[in-house]
């Protein structure tokens, strides 16, 4: 068993290096080049908003880690399915809804909500909840919620582009449809990980670092992005 | 099916506890310095993470060395009986403002680009025209070289004092 020290250095020696990855490449805006095609476009345009969609999520590590928290727990392929299900309506709603009625929350804030929820799942994979409050919440429940926020913060950041009117709703709908399959495949990626570690001693003994560090991951979130709101 | 694991609610604070400890850590040493620029511990500087915004002050105030984005005035001289190019290097889809004069002495140019690595003598004429002066802006359609070409069909050489802003690489005269 490994000590508390030991196991805070191994922690931080994980986030150091997730820390390396070049946040601005990741972050889950649209990189330059996306943007300059988002700008110049007319028309409807499938393939290239369904890749956009893919590409957002797949390179969203605030997702990935939600996504991690959501599945740490959660094997039956059934049981996957419908938590990924309400989290795809949540978000496919607030998009269309958001971009169609002209909705623009503020980015930060909709990237720390988030981060919360990156938080809200470590914190109830520790049991957090049912040690407090005697129950933990309904996660299908919860999965939607943050879904909506996500779909907002989507719909903000597509927004600032001024996507014509012309062809809009095809191409939202294809970008949302690139939302789920980038959605699958990292997924299909985080379970296969996920699943054969179940399988090992160490992901009992690492559960509670696991979770610990995915908590921390959303504290760091949360604090950059507010950080950036009020330094904005 | 287990959902959540079992901790002693000390555990659970402990951890908690960590974790936000841990995240203000890294916030406040690491990400903060590099993002934002807000380095409170010092350490951010020291780790040499501070130097992303050095880098972006650095291109905004001084001369624009990769990116142009401060206004630039040159000065190309067209000789007698000649013409000149002078070439903007540029990303595709990006912007160029330029104004450009020559002292009332009509000159005939084309504003052109051609594509990088073009080897058949392609180029796409964005304004051809005679005049003295010329204000505008454009947005390029492809990676290459942007800019104009003047011709000077006077016995006198003819000074074209060319403002420019936007997001280039380099920029040279082609004789």
């Amino acid at each position: 068993m490994l000590t508390n020290c030991q196991r805070y250095g191994l922690l931080s020696l994980i986030a150091l290096m997730a820390l390396w990855l070049p946040f601005n490449v990741f972050a889950h805006g649209v990189d330059e080049d996306t943007r300059a095609f988002l700008l110049q476009n007319t028309g409807v345009q499938i393939i290239p908003f369904l890749y956009i969609g893919a590409k957002h999520m797949v390179t969203g590590y605030d997702h990935l880690l939600f996504l991690v928290g959501v599945l740490f727990f959660i094997y039956r392929s059934r049981d996957v399915l419908l938590y990924v299900s309400m989290f795809t309506l949540g978000h496919s709603l607030t998009l269309l809804f958001g971009v169609i009625s002209d909705i623009q929350v503020n980015a930060y804030l909709i990237d720390a909500i988030i981060g919360l929820s990156v938080v809200y799942k470590g914190f109830d994979n520790l049991g957090g909840f049912t040690r407090l409050l005697g129950k933990s919440p309904n996660t299908k429940l919860v999965v939607l919620i943050f879904g909506l926020f996500h779909g907002f913060g989507l719909a903000t950041k597509l927004q600032e582009l001024q996507l014509p009117a012309d062809g809009l709703i095809a191409n939202l709908i294809a970008f949302n449809i690139g939302v789920e399959l980038g959605q699958f495949t990292a997924l299909a990626f985080i379970l296969l990980m996920i699943n054969f570690w179940r399988k090992h001693h160490s992901f009992t003994r690492f559960a509670i670092t696991t979770n610990s560090l995915l908590m921390s991951a959303g504290f760091m979130l949360i604090g950059f992005q507010l950080t950036g709101y009020f330094v904005s | 099916m287990q959902q959540t694991l079992t901790l002693t609610t000390s555990a659970l604070l402990k951890y908690t506890f960590f974790s936000i400890i841990f995240a203000a850590i890294i916030l406040l040493t690491i990400i903060l310095p590099a993002e934002y620029n807000i380095d409170p511990t010092g350490i951010g500087k020291q780790l040499g993470l501070t130097v992303f915004s050095e880098v972006k002050a650095e291109s905004i105030n001084n001369e624009p060395t990769d990116i142009g984005l401060t206004s630039q005035t040159i000065e190309v001289i067209v000789p007698a009986g000649r013409g000149v190019e002078y070439k903007f290097i540029m990303a595709q889809f990006k912007k160029l403002e330029y104004e450009w004069t020559s002292n009332n002495t009509p000159l005939y140019f084309d504003l052109h680009g051609e594509p990088k690595g073009d080897t058949t003598g392609y180029f796409e004429s964005y304004t051809i025209a005679t005049s003295d002066e010329m204000k505008g802006s454009f947005t390029t359609p492809f990676a290459g070289s942007h800019g104009w070409y003047w011709k000077n069909t006077t016995e006198s050489p003819i000074t074209v004092k060319l403002i420019v802003k936007g997001e280039y690489i380099s920029h040279s005269l082609k004789q």
